[in-house]
């Protein structure tokens, strides 16, 4: 049986994905965090990234297959520890992948990294630049991820790594940004502004991650769901009301908000609220065969206080 | 539970404001609900496009904008049988600083066309940057004029209006009347591309709406919009100064036009095409020129 290593596995996405490749596979975990209760047959090493013990544990474990989704993906922590731990932790990996024969790589990006500009085309296919940190630096940690992963393909070529980009992933357990936003009962945008957006169930991403694991694929992809709505459809469809402010004034004061600790998302954040950022998932689907199986609705649904 | 009972009761208060409607408006109304139920296009579970169209918006901004059409311009069409089903790019001329032109041939397809079509504009870069406007323009079949977007609207067989003069032709003076400016090029390699007829059209009466007298770009860029026109009346009366005279339009719709051909070819190939779709709205103009009767009527 192949075992395959999660980076992330105690966060949301990273437990779902655990149980769903159970089945399948020998699965171990490491994560910053414990994961209290996890399942019998799962091994949880608590290290972090960037150490040596991460090292060990490719050395004991010896995984043929790593998934990569060990990512801070908040603005709590220190200043400059989100990018250390997101880049240095990803160089690891990749290093660790090519001293203890791993076979299968799955990197978990973000289909943030394109950015959120008016001159966006929609569904953007993978060949767009990714302009993320023109508008939005405090993310470029992701984009530098990303683009790691990507040069490791053509690196190692025998290496079977494949760079997933998701669209928006919504769900019941997965911690995502755009989650928490749309689980707030007044939801603030940008007044005048209302672009289309994309969402994927947090079970589609995890049947994306074993599609890409069982077919070795090699080469960057978008992942999307089942179609795109407008912000304000998915803010009501998901039990909250839209809270429309004046962008000269959203800017300032949600900037210091962020300061001050008291806002989640920096002010680069605001303009995935007045730009479409939507993608074609058109490479993925023809290389897996993908369809996913929760319909807008039930993504919806799956956020609803 | 909450949600529904606010969808009834705004459509209550729709009703009740609808009531109060000329009969004519109402009718107007209806009659755009029974075009649009013939249009052929693919909504998801919310009423959305793949590319934020909307229906109800299209409704709801189609009358004021048939309403002009039928009562202001007194829209006139010529040939509107000879646009193709499926993927097509109407190429037309652009002028009389706001883009009335682009609306009144909207509404054409919309209203006239057999079976009726949305037209699918490719809009400047700054657009999706207008609070507001960029929603009501999305929402409508606005899309910003990439390359890529035109290539998936186009490949999902849609009617594609573009203006290769752009702001060119829109801002112009009103001695270059009828005087096409210089083409952009790209909607002919996208043509080639995808292997699109083009159906060249000239818009008899736009170029009349609102004399230019000057253009000061300059000024226009300081405002941060691409041009700054002077009219009679703009901007001497503030933004109202810019609403168009009450000219008669007339739209002529020219065969439709099929290339062949490299689309990365360079630049002079691809021009001798362009040219030949100018000529043709160059003939239409000569035509409807001669034909009407007068500027306002």
């Amino acid at each position: 049986m192949e075992k395959v290593l999660i980076t992330g596995i105690s966060g949301g996405q990273g437990r779902l994905l655990a149980r769903r490749l159970q089945e399948r596979y020998e699965v171990c975990g490491v994560d910053r965090v414990p994961w209290e209760g996890h399942p019998r047959g799962i091994a949880v090493h608590v290290v972090d990234l960037r150490k040596k013990k991460f090292e060990d544990v490719f050395r004991a474990e010896l995984p043929t297959a790593v998934v990569h989704m060990g990512f801070i993906r908040h603005f709590r922590s220190a200043e400059g520890l989100r990018h250390d731990v997101n880049v240095r932790g990803t160089k690891q990996l990749l290093d660790h992948c090519t001293h203890y024969g791993v076979q299968n790589l799955v990197v978990f990006s973000s289909g943030y990294v394109y950015g959120a500009f008016p001159e966006n085309p929609y569904y953007m296919d993978e060949d767009q630049p990714l302009s993320a940190s023109r508008s939005y630096p405090e993310i470029r940690d992701l984009v530098e991820v990303d683009t790691l992963a990507s040069a490791f393909i053509w690196k190692y070529p025998h290496i079977r790594t494949s760079v997933l980009r998701p669209v928006n992933v919504l769900g019941s357990f997965v911690h995502s940004m755009i989650g928490e936003y749309l689980r707030q009962r007044r939801v603030p945008t940008v007044m005048g502004f209302d672009p289309m957006m994309q969402f994927i169930h947090e079970e589609d991403v995890c049947e994306a991650v074993a599609l890409a694991l069982e077919h070795g694929l090699q080469g960057v992809f978008n992942v999307t769901g089942p179609g795109a709505v407008p912000l304000h459809t998915a803010i009501r469809e998901s039990g909250g009301t839209p809270l429309p402010l004046p962008e000269p004034l959203v800017r300032p004061f949600f900037e210091r908000l962020f300061r001050w600790g008291l806002w989640p998302y920096p002010t680069g954040a605001l303009d995935y609220l007045k730009y479409p950022v939507t993608l074609s998932g058109k490479r993925f689907v023809d290389a897996t065969n993908f369809r996913c199986l929760f319909g807008l609705e039930e993504i919806f649904q799956s956020v609803r206080r | 539970m909450a949600r529904r009972r606010s969808r009834r009761e705004s459509s209550a208060l729709r009703d009740l404001f609808g009531a109060f409607l000329p009969l004519s408006v109402r009718d107007v109304g209806s009659e755009i609900e029974e075009r649009l139920r013939k249009v052929p296009t693919r909504l998801n579970e919310f009423g959305y496009d793949a590319f934020g169209l909307h229906l109800d918006t299209v409704r709801q901004a189609a009358v004021p904008a048939v309403l002009l059409y039928r009562h202001y311009f007194r829209v006139e069409t010529h040939g509107i049988r000879r646009v193709p089903p499926g993927r097509v790019l109407l190429v037309a001329n652009h002028a009389g600083q706001l883009p009335f032109d682009g609306m009144m041939l909207a509404t054409a397809m919309l209203m006239e066309a057999e079976p009726p079509r949305i037209c699918r504009a490719m809009a400047e870069y700054w657009i999706p940057s207008i609070p507001w406007f960029n929603v009501l323009a999305a929402r409508s079949g606005v899309l910003v004029g990439t390359p890529e977007n035109c290539i998936a609207m186009l490949e999902a067989g849609e009617c594609v209006m573009v203006f290769p003069e752009g702001v060119r032709g829109m801002n112009k003076t009103f001695d270059r009347r009828y005087k096409l400016q210089r083409f952009g090029l790209g909607f002919m390699r996208l043509a080639l591309e995808t292997e699109t007829p083009v159906v060249p059209v000239a818009i008899v009466g736009s170029e009349e709406q609102q004399p230019g007298l000057a253009n000061l770009p300059r000024v226009g860029r300081l405002l941060g919009m691409p041009a700054f026109p002077i009219t009679a009346t703009f901007p001497w009366l503030g933004p109202l100064g810019l609403w168009p005279f009450p000219v008669k339009y007339r739209i002529h719709f020219g065969e439709p036009l099929r290339f062949e051909g490299a689309p990365s070819d360079e630049d002079a190939a691809i021009q001798e095409k362009v040219d030949v779709v100018r000529h043709a709205i160059e003939d239409l103009f000569t035509r409807g020129l001669a034909e009407r009767r007068g500027v306002f009527r």
